[in-house]
């Protein structure tokens, strides 16, 4: 025998590695078995590359018998990528999401209920913010935990409100307006909003317009009030008193209008601010004002961390959960990002780190823990994204002159009633 | 080559007689000419079906069903169609999307024009053919940003410029205006899309024999009579290159719409493209989006069809000789 494999050079090398395979595969299986792996997804956030691996890394230690993978994605790439992925029947375990994705993700069964994970660690529920918290409640049940938070609020340029003779902050909607339009003149314009994901929804909400009705199955909003709202807006926007891009552009438009310097007041969520600092080189505590909007309304943006249903690891996603959303995880996310968690132990550390180093982005921030009983515009609507488009295409058509104000909340009536009515 | 062969093997029945495709009467060499024939095709043949066939039968498909991401998907039958109907978002994005494809003979003519300019003896004429160019391989996006900040009401360009000129009092919202967004933007497609026809222009222009227009000189031709019967019959099949290329990438242009109004305000710049992109990923509408799908492919084939048929029914064909 020996001697045919002598001669036969190429048979003997075959048998070789065969054995070798078989050998390799043998010892290396049983390890291999026990090794899982998890991936979390996460929505344009790449800049925090560096902490997601340490992230990881200290995940490592804890649990050495799971990898886990990071993935990005842009705000526009998201949503394509997160559903071929679950049509693929190969979700992340963990998805990072905001606005009102998350709630058509939850509604539509996508997405594991944690409410039983939050019962089995009281700890963790106890870590955050209840108002945040509940921000991601669909149907009685909580499908995420806070990753990091933001509201709307108000910026002012000082420096245009004294050139326009204004003295104090503007302490209602009329006054918000007369404001506005004080400010118009020429280039300069005296608002601009944010109007994405219901960002301006405050301007209705503290005029006293509903939405929907409290069982969220008809429209509530064509209502006089509401007319009357619109109309301001309107002529608000006519006369230069709004900027236009308040109903056109999406973050950067309106936010480089007031970083310019040619805008008096700036509705917008706080990540708005590091933006507009970092353009707007008059940015600084004398001139620019922040302010919690007349009546404390504000729309909440934050991003949360759910658990897809497509996950092999529910459990382990849900350690790993806990772990990015500790004390000490979300202090140093704070700290790097400059943003607030809603996990209460850590922001009051980085408010009072903030405030020695920034206060004026601390006083930015501060606004976002205030007033979170008064949230708006955050419906647990499972066809939220779809009454969204509804409505907003017909406050277009009036606040950009194509609609009576009462022509277009008529027709969005009839709009968002027929999507609420499941057509 | 292969194509050449299969084309010859397809065209030329008395290399292959009736009755006697394949089988014992094929000879071994036509046999070989055919597997290596069918050995080139296969891998494209396959990356086309993975990716073209498959995605469109599946599409064709999910436009008749209820889908759900996660849940179980139901049989709609006809019902998004039906929706298509009453949809008034539809009916304009696909009337914008009309008029978007009609901007592609304004721009042909434009192309036409400096292209006949350039191709003078006009001093500097490679800076200016550069110069024309350069738009062309520009980043869609990055045009569309550009554009955006060009057509600002407050700070932009175009009204500074208006303005400085006394053509208008106020400035305009360029993209704000329900009325001037859908133009805006065509502007911006026809500026960008305008040295990719002057080249095609251009090299058609090139072509033409110059002893033509010798002797139509001799024979008393102007200058209007030499362009209308020698520059223009001659230059017809490049600018039914530039026209049927011009038509079908508008009907599926996407990036400079969404960059710049992102279907706004309204709707009143939607196209057919951005909707189906909108009802997929914005609204979660994928099985309304792949009806619109469908009804977008049968359009194009459509046009397809009448562009084969205006070049003569025969686009795409091999010459074998």
């Amino acid at each position: 025998m020996s001697k045919t494999l002598t001669r036969n050079p190429i048979g003997r090398a075959l048998q070789i590695a065969v054995g070798a395979v078989c050998l390799a595969a043998l010892s290396a299986g049983p390890a291999h078995a026990e090794q899982k792996k998890i991936s979390f997804l996460t929505w344009n956030i790449s800049d925090q590359a560096d902490l997601f691996k340490e992230w990881i890394a200290e995940f490592k230690k804890i649990r050495p018998d799971v990898d886990v993978e990071w993935l990005d994605k842009k705000g526009t790439e998201f949503p394509p990528y997160y559903q071929t992925q679950v049509i693929a029947g190969t979700p992340p375990d963990i998805v990072n999401t905001q606005g009102g994705l998350w709630l058509e993700y939850a509604a539509a069964g996508g997405l594991v209920d944690i409410t039983p994970y939050l019962a089995k660690d009281p700890d963790v529920r106890k870590r955050f913010n209840a108002d945040y918290l509940s921000n991601w409640v669909y149907g009685g049940k909580n499908y995420m935990l806070p990753f990091y938070i933001s509201k709307s609020l108000l910026f002012y340029n000082k420096t245009m409100f004294k050139e326009a003779g204004l003295s104090g902050e503007p302490k209602n909607f009329e006054e918000i307006m007369q404001y506005a339009e004080k400010m118009a003149k020429g280039e300069k314009t005296g608002l601009v909003t944010l109007n994405f994901d219901w960002l301006y929804w405050p301007f209705f909400k503290m005029n006293g317009v509903e939405l929907l009705t409290p069982d969220l199955k008809k429209a509530a909003f064509n209502t006089p009030k509401a007319v009357k709202a619109l109309e301001e807006l309107t002529k608000a926007t006519a006369n230069g008193g709004i900027n236009k891009v308040s109903w056109t552009g999406r973050w950067v438009e309106p936010n480089g209008a007031f970083a310019a310097g040619n805008v008096g007041m700036l509705h917008a969520h706080s990540p708005a601010f590091f933006f507009v600092k970092g353009q707007g080189s008059w940015v600084n505590a004398d001139t620019l004002g922040v302010m919690n909007i007349p009546g404390g309304w504000a729309t909440p943006n934050a991003h949360g961390w759910g658990i897809s249903k497509g996950s092999k690891h529910p459990d382990i996603a849900w350690e790993f959960m806990k772990f990015i959303t500790s004390d000490k995880s979300t202090q140093e996310f704070s700290k790097r990002r400059k943003v607030l968690t809603a996990n209460i132990a850590s922001d009051k550390v980085t408010l009072d780190a903030m405030k020695k180093d920034d206060p004026l982005a601390a006083s930015v921030l501060q606004t976002q823990i205030q007033n979170t009983d008064k949230l708006t515009g955050n419906w647990p609507l499972a066809n939220d994204s779809r009454v969204k488009d509804a409505f907003y295409t017909e406050i277009q058509n009036a606040v950009l002159g194509r609609k009576t104000a009462a022509a277009a909340l008529k027709d969005a009536e009839v709009k968002v009633n027929r999507v609420l009515g499941g057509r | 080559m292969a194509t050449d062969v299969l084309t010859s093997v397809a065209q030329n029945p008395s290399r292959n007689p009736p009755g006697k495709s394949g089988g014992a009467g094929m000879s071994r060499k036509r046999k070989r000419e055919l597997i290596l024939v069918w050995a080139f095709l296969l891998p494209s043949l396959a990356v086309f079906f993975l990716y073209r066939v498959l995605p469109l039968l599946w599409n064709a498909v999910l436009s008749f069903q209820d889908f759900s991401l996660f849940g179980e998907t139901k049989w709609a039958g006809i019902s998004h169609y039906q929706d298509m109907m009453e949809d008034e978002v539809f009916w304009t994005s696909l009337w914008n999307t009309l008029i978007y494809m009609a901007s592609a003979p304004v721009g042909i003519v434009l192309a036409l024009a400096i292209s006949l300019m350039v191709n003078s003896n006009v001093r500097g004429k490679n800076i200016y053919r550069t110069i024309v160019f350069l738009s062309y391989p520009l980043m869609t996006v990055a045009v569309g940003i550009i554009w955006r900040w060009m057509l600002d009401e407050k700070v932009g360009l175009f009204n500074f410029i208006l303005r400085s000129l006394h053509i208008i009092d106020h400035p305009l919202p360029f993209l704000q205006s329900f009325e001037l967004a859908l133009p805006s933007v065509l502007l911006a497609n026809v500026w960008q899309i305008l040295g990719f026809y002057m080249i095609i222009l251009l090299a058609g222009l090139q072509n033409i024999p110059q002893n033509l227009y010798e002797a139509a000189a001799i024979d008393g031709a102007n200058g209007r009579q030499q362009f209308f019967r020698i520059t223009l019959p001659l230059l017809r099949p490049s600018i039914f290159l530039a026209f049927v290329i011009g038509i079908m990438t508008s009907f599926t242009s996407f990036d400079l719409v969404y960059v710049m109004t992102q279907g706004g305000p309204g709707n009143s710049s939607e196209l057919l493209v951005t909707y189906i992109y909108k009802a997929a990923f914005v609204l979660g509408k994928i099985d309304y989006a792949a009806a619109l799908t469908l009804v977008q492919f049968v359009l194009l084939v459509v046009l397809t069809w009448v562009g084969n048929r205006l070049s003569g029914g025969d686009a795409g064909a091999v010459e074998t000789d």
